[in-house]
């Protein structure tokens, strides 16, 4: 029975590399914790890139539209109007319509008209409400994404009541049946409905039917903004060429919008990729670092391992796989900890971004782990080079020659 | 190799290091036959050449001139060196060395130290069980241990284990007892005079301990890299 268990007994190169890492145990942890902290920053930031990108565009895809139309010169913002205090709105004629859906590209359209009224019972000065005229016909179905909280659209063209958005709600302290009062106009609507939380600017919007809107504020005939629906194999940017012939508009492209974004925001993932790539580097070089230490102080054993009758090549192995063991298991921890802490690193970021779309900012899942542990995996073979060439260079008689004569 | 057929025939073999432009002759044109089954010692003083001889005769080291025949073959006749991959095939189907150190793995148990060699190389003859190795030198109660929980004399049959696994035709023993006491010096001495008599294996001992050199069918003599006595 003994003869046959020792006999079954077996070692192989991978196994000595695996036990040699037990060794040093303290420099073997240290080691593993930088390519693990290396391997978190950049499975986050691949997430990131990823989710960022992700959630712009669903939340300019949830907008409805493609492009936007609006008189030259007029802020498109809800806030951007708010912050102005209510002043710059310009005006285009319905007539406008007619030129826009003359073009094949356009699927629909739905026009709008932005109003913003002092409302001195706002807070504790009083503030600026957003008004928003929109045509009952055409923008529900654009914007079929919305969620009620409460009630539903107005189906009237013309008619008195408002659809509250989910801030505007909780401003107002307005609920479906209530009424919500424009002091200037003295004008009373009924709360019809209240939209469930989107994340945009619709949450602070309040939405009321555009002919009575124009009625109200004596803007008959006049909008502020046109939303179009591009047909989806249509060339949007022929459409935007086309529309910048049409007088006194500007186009909006939420392409462009995004660009804009995507551009504010490379800056920061430049900074961020930089610091991950710095990181990376120093996980590299305690990795040569410690395998390199820890070939210089076997020097001897390596020499003797090669007397036994091992090539170059098997130095070089087993020398590698302790590289690979050690990031291979410093980046499975990493990943680990991006999939853990993707909650926390959203939070992160939203605090250290100017603007963040709605959804999920960090999105780590399978393939991202995959990519990441690839990425590490390959630098674990890269940085394990160096250290394995110069073992299986080492030669036997150079480490027994200590022995002298 | 059969019983008293040549397992080395060494002739000429000199060896000389260049020290910026002095040059150091350490063998000097020595010639030497060694017969399958054959127990050598090689003793002199610090200096004499005898390490840098074995390790010529072991395929550690090439010779600067002279030539080397193992077991009849020619593997080295003066006009080129061989290259570290040539020296590590020859070593692993004909050579077993033992050290002054041990050069235990110390993460390994005293069994996986053992079966090292087997990790890059196994002959096809190498069937012994390494059990029974283990139990001829006395370590078979000590296979589950590891090198830090051996005494100095055990590490060194531990070694000498390992180098007998992959059954070596020539087993190179370069100051085997130099880190031990007497009493254990002898105790590894009387381990390779059972090896060459129970098994035939072909033994070259490295040595300053003239009573260890005294257990060898023949001890040759080194001063000054060259054969002084026998």
């Amino acid at each position: 029975m003994k003869r046959e268990n020792s006999m079954n007994e077996r070692i192989n190169i991978y196994q000595v590399a695996f036990k040699n890492l037990l060794r040093k145990k303290t420099r073997t942890l240290l080691t593993i914790l930088g390519i693990w902290l290396s391997a978190w920053v950049l499975t986050s930031l691949l997430g990131f890139n990823r989710g960022y990108e992700s959630a712009l565009n669903k939340d300019i895809d949830n907008m409805g539209f493609q492009v936007l139309l609006t008189a030259k010169g007029c802020p498109y913002e809800a806030a951007t109007l708010m912050l102005k205090g209510g002043t710059g709105l310009r005006y285009m004629p319905e007539a406008v319509f007619a030129d826009i859906l003359k073009h094949p590209e356009v699927e629909k359209i739905t026009p709008m008209l932005m109003q913003a009224v002092f409302d001195p019972n706002k807070g504790e000065s009083g503030g600026i409400s957003a008004y928003l005229g929109i045509d009952p016909g055409t923008y529900p179905a654009m914007k079929s994404f919305l969620k009620f909280k409460q009630g539903g659209w107005f189906k009237e063209k013309e008619t008195h009541q408002a659809v509250l958005g989910y801030e505007a709600a909780e401003l107002e302290q307005r609920e479906v049946g209530d009424k919500i009062l424009i002091p200037e106009k003295n004008i009373e609507y009924s709360v019809v409905g209240i939209l469930a939380r989107s994340g945009t600017q619709d949450d602070g919007t309040i939405f009321v039917p555009i002919r009575t809107l124009q009625k109200d504020f004596a803007q008959e005939g006049k909008v502020t903004a046109v939303a179009i629906k591009v047909r989806k194999e249509a060339n949007i940017t022929t459409l935007e060429n086309k529309l910048y012939d049409l007088p006194d508009v500007q186009v909006v492209s939420m392409a462009q919008v995004k660009t804009t974004i995507m551009s504010l925001v490379s800056t920061a993932k430049v900074m961020v990729f930089s610091i991950a790539l710095i990181a990376i580097l120093i996980a590299v070089l305690g990795v040569v670092n410690t395998i390199l230490m820890s070939v210089f102080e076997r020097f001897q054993e390596i020499g003797i391992i090669k007397s036994m009758g091992a090539m170059p090549w098997d130095v070089f192995r087993m020398i590698w796989t302790e590289t690979v063991v050690l990031c291979v298991i410093g980046g499975a921890a990493g990943i680990g900890l991006s999939f853990a802490l993707s909650k926390l690193t959203d939070l992160l970021i939203r605090r250290l971004l100017p603007y963040t779309p709605t959804g999920s900012l960090v999105i780590v899942n399978g393939s991202l782990a995959l990519t990441t542990l690839g990425i590490v995996l390959a630098i674990g073979l890269l940085s394990g080079l160096y250290p394995a060439w110069r073992a299986s260079r080492v030669r036997p008689l150079e480490s027994i020659r200590s022995e002298g004569d | 190799m059969s019983a008293k057929a040549p397992a080395l025939e060494a002739r000429g073999l000199t060896k000389i290091y260049k020290r910026g432009a002095e040059e150091i002759v350490a063998v000097d044109g020595v010639s030497l036959d060694v017969r399958c089954g054959e127990f050598i010692s090689f003793i002199g003083p610090s200096g004499s050449g005898k390490t840098t001889l074995i390790n010529i005769l072991g395929c550690l080291d090439n010779a600067t001139s002279g030539s080397l025949k193992i077991g009849g073959r020619t593997v080295f006749d003066g006009a080129k060196s061989l290259s570290e991959s040539e020296l590590t095939r020859i070593r692993r189907v004909v050579f077993g060395y033992i050290f002054q150190k041990f050069y235990l793995i110390p993460t390994l148990t005293v069994m996986e130290n053992v079966l090292l060699p087997f990790a890059f190389y196994r002959k096809e003859e190498a069937r012994t069980d390494p059990m029974d190795i283990l139990r001829f030198l006395g370590l078979d109660k000590r296979v589950g241990h590891r090198p830090s929980e051996l005494s100095g004399g055990e590490m060194q049959r531990v070694a000498i284990a390992r180098a007998l696994v992959n059954k070596p035709e020539i087993l190179l023993a370069d100051e085997p007892t130099g880190n031990l006491d007497s009493k254990r010096s002898l105790e590894i001495g009387e381990v390779l005079r059972s090896l060459n008599e129970r098994d035939g294996l072909t033994v070259l001992l490295v040595t300053h301990n003239p009573a260890l050199a005294a257990i060898a069918h023949r001890t040759v003599s080194l001063r000054d890299g060259k054969i002084a006595e026998g």
